[in-house]
């Protein structure tokens, strides 16, 4: 069986201009497709990263003291006693920071007093409830004892660094590559020393938009009141919901010295730090959507135009012998010509913009996976939109060749 | 002549209705998914204080660590000042006016029957009202007196008083803030920069700050700046005395300069300030003493976003796409009614007149293309706006202000849709113009 490709092309040269533009509307199609998809693809993965946090089941609490007679410690261990005992509560901890809300503490540890600071690490103060809390796993060592667990930092001992510390596995090899990271020492910014006792994998800290947000270390440590506190609930699967309203009605009532500024989920936190992901993806992938159909849609017009402007030729094919699947074949084979042009453009262009995208916006180099799946979709989008006006052509009667008009 | 080509226009659509709701809802579609885009960039790009943008500089010194620059991407020095820096480059004269300050956070209480309630605040010396053209509803700033020693003087902006007095005029009316008494002195009227060019810390759109109080409680109560503050140095810091020595950066200082001389001068005090320190020890990076405008401030800091660049060119090869479709279906729909335009030039119609009747047919397609993505427009960014609101939790203020439907909109599709006629309607009226009339009247 033959396809008959040189009489089709020869057809189509002699009257080009429509082929040439559906070509190009199949072209940048293409080329936005591929980039889009790749783009959205890399920001459910960045997205989806594993956290090493029950985030389905924590609420955050803060806690803002403000009269002057308020006291910062025992105002924690009323709160905190409170909170271990409700129903539902799995386990509770006073943290300086939220986890995965783009706000947080960077301190530089370094493994030799004399080293240069130049990295930045996420530091989150916890006490010895702190992993529990966020459902993080230890996977070495051991956790903070109830003694190790330091008062706040008050207003004369503001730079105190604390004897034991928890590290993420991720900073683990980064500080000690390839070796045991458990009673390591490590030196703060003005070299107090403290040892690493245990490691915990996986584990986000509060920076999701930071090149490392699994750089982690922990402190044990309860939070100064310079700044609102923030209590970090787990709570059984199902229950976090009704604990929340719980704690926010005896909260916000049990200390007039303080005020509570907001009781929420973790996942608020997650989403708003994901926020700009989300709606670059929904965009991304609403404006694809709307190309394709577009582009579907040109395809269709330019078929069902050549159709009922060759009704008398088609007709004449058919009262000279061909039949009607010769007549399908022909609409299809030239469809699949125009598209293969644009699809070969659109190669070139999809490279060329996700070029452009890798050096401009530093984004990595596209995928050519992408690339063989988006010429795929096109291919069988444009006969798809053919087909109908194929059919119809094949439709015509060969009486139609006998009339005038 | 053009009634009457606006009527064969739409006479035209009716023969065709399919075809020409697809070319509608094309260009409409193209037209809607720019305004979105170009609504949004609009609004982050802009500079809410570009008349006075020869006159506002940001002060920034290089005070980092000889080792490491600030920033990992960019030569630029660190966005805010020492402590001890500000205080020093605060007492120059040069500048018109000048002011140092930082955010915190604080709670007021004590307001009527309001409850407590954690508020944004801005630690500020006077001038920052006037110098950064801050409207009142009530009262006013304070004068640079009540700056240090510091006075009891609060300034509330309007949705704070709204809250806490109603909206009534409480100037005058006594409160607490961290629990100290403050007297209201002024209530600003609506005030909301974006992006918010003078701190862009805590989001460059983010809610502007709800109380101020004179810079000199900063130092009396301890307050610390609560968005950012860096340190590099192997410093002891353990009392906020330690701290205001130090080589943190936490205060942010802006300067009004009216002219070019002033502005040298300015420049020549801040480079010998920056010798003298060098000579002592510290400044040890290469000197990058900076008077920044604020166009060029929000374009360092980044303001505009990639992805938001991204989307612009996005929408525009969406535009395109539509309007590629568009060309072809004109042409298709052009050519089908080649025997009417035959019998009108055979009739006496010249070609420029066949030109300008299918040129004005395109023109009516692309304004009834503009105003439904007008309407898609409208609809796509109360979208947005509800996706965002939502992850807000219905908190007002950031990113979702940018996403309001405004002139700007109306204004880019009345030129999107002109250039759409153009584009679209140029080639397949000229190509029907050309057509030789013989040929259609003699296939009738």
């Amino acid at each position: 069986m033959s396809l008959h490709v040189r009489p089709i092309l020869s057809a189509l040269l002699r009257n080009r201009t429509g082929a040439v533009l559906v070509a190009m509307q199949v072209a940048i199609t293409l080329a936005v497709l591929v980039n889009a998809l790749y783009i959205v693809v890399q920001r459910a993965q960045k997205i989806d990263r594993p956290t090493g946090i029950d985030l389905q089941n924590i609420f955050v609490i803060q806690s803002a003291g403000f009269t002057q007679r308020f006291q910062i410690s025992p105002s924690l261990q009323e709160d905190l006693t409170w909170l271990r005992e409700l129903p539902g509560v799995i386990a509770a901890t006073p943290s300086s920071v939220i986890p995965l809300s783009n706000g947080g503490n960077n301190e530089p540890i370094v493994t030799r007093p004399d080293l240069q600071r130049s990295e930045y690490y996420n530091e989150i103060n916890v006490d010895e409830h702190g992993l529990d809390a966020l459902g993080a796993h230890l996977v070495a060592g051991r956790n903070f004892r109830r003694e190790e667990i330091s008062p706040p930092r008050g207003k004369k001992d503001a730079s105190r660094f604390e004897p034991e510390i928890i590290v993420s596995r991720a900073l683990a090899e980064r500080l000690f590559p390839a070796q045991n990271p458990l009673g390591k020492t490590v030196y703060d910014f003005i070299n107090q020393t403290a040892t690493i006792i245990g490691v915990v994998d996986p584990i986000m800290g509060c920076f999701p938009s930071h090149e490392h947000p699994d750089w982690v270390f922990f402190v044990p440590r309860l939070p100064s009141g310079e700044a609102a506190v923030n209590y970090l609930v787990r709570t059984r699967p199902g229950q976090r919901d009704s604990v929340m309203r719980l704690a926010e009605a005896h909260l916000s009532k049990s200390n007039p010295d303080r005020v509570i500024d907001s009781v929420r989920p973790l996942t608020y936190y997650r989403n708003l730090s994901y926020l700009d992901d989300r709606s670059m993806q929904i965009y991304l992938l609403t404006v694809t959507v709307l190309l394709i159909s577009v582009t579907c849609l040109g395809i269709f017009a330019l078929a069902t135009f050549n159709v009922s402007s060759r009704t008398k030729q088609i007709g004449t094919r058919r009262a000279v012998g061909a039949r009607r699947r010769d007549i399908v074949r022909y609409f299809l084979v030239e469809n699949a010509l125009i598209t293969s042009a644009g699809v070969l453009t659109g190669c070139a262009l999809a490279l060329g913009a996700g070029y452009w995208l890798s050096v401009e916006y530093a984004l990595p180099r596209l995928d050519l996976y992408y690339l063989v799946g988006g010429v795929l979709v096109l291919w069988a989008i444009g006969q798809l939109a053919a087909w109908e006006p194929a059919r119809r052509a094949a439709a015509v009667s060969p009486s139609v060749a006998t009339r005038t008009v | 002549m053009f009634g009457y080509y606006t009527a064969l226009a739409f006479r035209s659509f009716r023969r065709n209705p399919g075809i020409t709701a697809l070319m509608v809802i094309a260009v409409a579609l193209g037209i809607a998914v720019c305004v979105m885009t170009l609504t949004v960039y609009h609004a982050m790009s802009g500079n809410p204080i570009w008349w006075k943008n020869d006159r506002l500089y940001a002060v920034t010194m290089d005070n980092w660590d000889p080792n490491v620059p600030f920033f990992q991407d960019s030569s630029l020095p660190p966005p805010e000042l020492t402590y001890k820096d500000a205080q020093y480059l605060f007492r120059s004269n040069i500048p018109e006016r000048k002011v140092v300050m930082y955010a915190t956070d604080g709670v007021i209480s004590g307001a009527g029957s309001s409850p407590a309630e954690h508020v944004k605040t801005r630690v500020t010396t006077a001038d920052f009202f006037a110098m950064f053209d801050v409207p009142f509803l009530y009262g006013s700033g304070w004068r640079g007196a009540a700056d240090d020693p510091a006075q009891p003087l609060i300034v509330l902006s309007r949705e704070e008083n709204d809250k806490l007095f109603g909206g009534a005029n409480s100037v005058g009316r006594v409160l607490r803030w961290n629990d100290h008494e403050f007297r209201v002195l002024g209530v600003l009227n609506d005030w909301a920069p974006r992006p918010r060019f003078y701190d862009l810390n805590g989001g460059s759109f983010g809610s502007p700050d709800a109380v101020y109080i004179p810079y000199g409680w900063g130092a009396e109560l301890e307050l610390f700046n609560d968005e950012e503050s860096d340190c590099w140095k192997s410093e002891k810091i353990d009392t906020f005395k330690d701290y205001l020595g130090s080589e943190c950066i936490w205060q942010q200082m802006w300067v009004e300069l009216p002219s070019r001389a002033s502005r040298n001068r300015m420049q020549s005090f801040m480079d010998g300030y920056w010798a003298e320190q060098r000579r002592s020890g510290r400044f040890q990076r290469p000197r990058d003493n900076r008077l920044t405008n604020v166009a060029d401030w929000l374009r360092d800091n980044q303001v505009v976003r990639n992805d938001n660049r991204l989307l612009v060119a996005l929408a525009f090869a969406f535009l395109a796409v539509c309007l590629i479709n568009t060309v072809g279906l004109l042409l298709a729909k052009f050519l089908n009614g080649a025997s009417v335009t035959g019998v009108r030039r055979a009739l006496g119609a010249s070609r420029r007149q066949i030109f300008i009747q299918h040129l004005v047919e395109v023109g009516a397609l692309s304004a009834l293309g503009a105003l439904l993505g007008l309407g898609f427009a409208w609809m796509g960014l109360a979208g947005v706006h509800h996706l965002y609101a939502s992850a807000h939790l219905g908190r007002h203020g950031g990113y979702q202000e940018l996403t309001h439907f405004d002139s700007v909109g109306i204004l880019w599709a009345i030129v999107l849709a002109i250039g759409a006629t153009l584009a679209a309607g140029l080639y397949p009226a000229w190509r029907i113009g050309r057509l030789p009339p013989a040929v259609y009247l003699k296939s009738q």
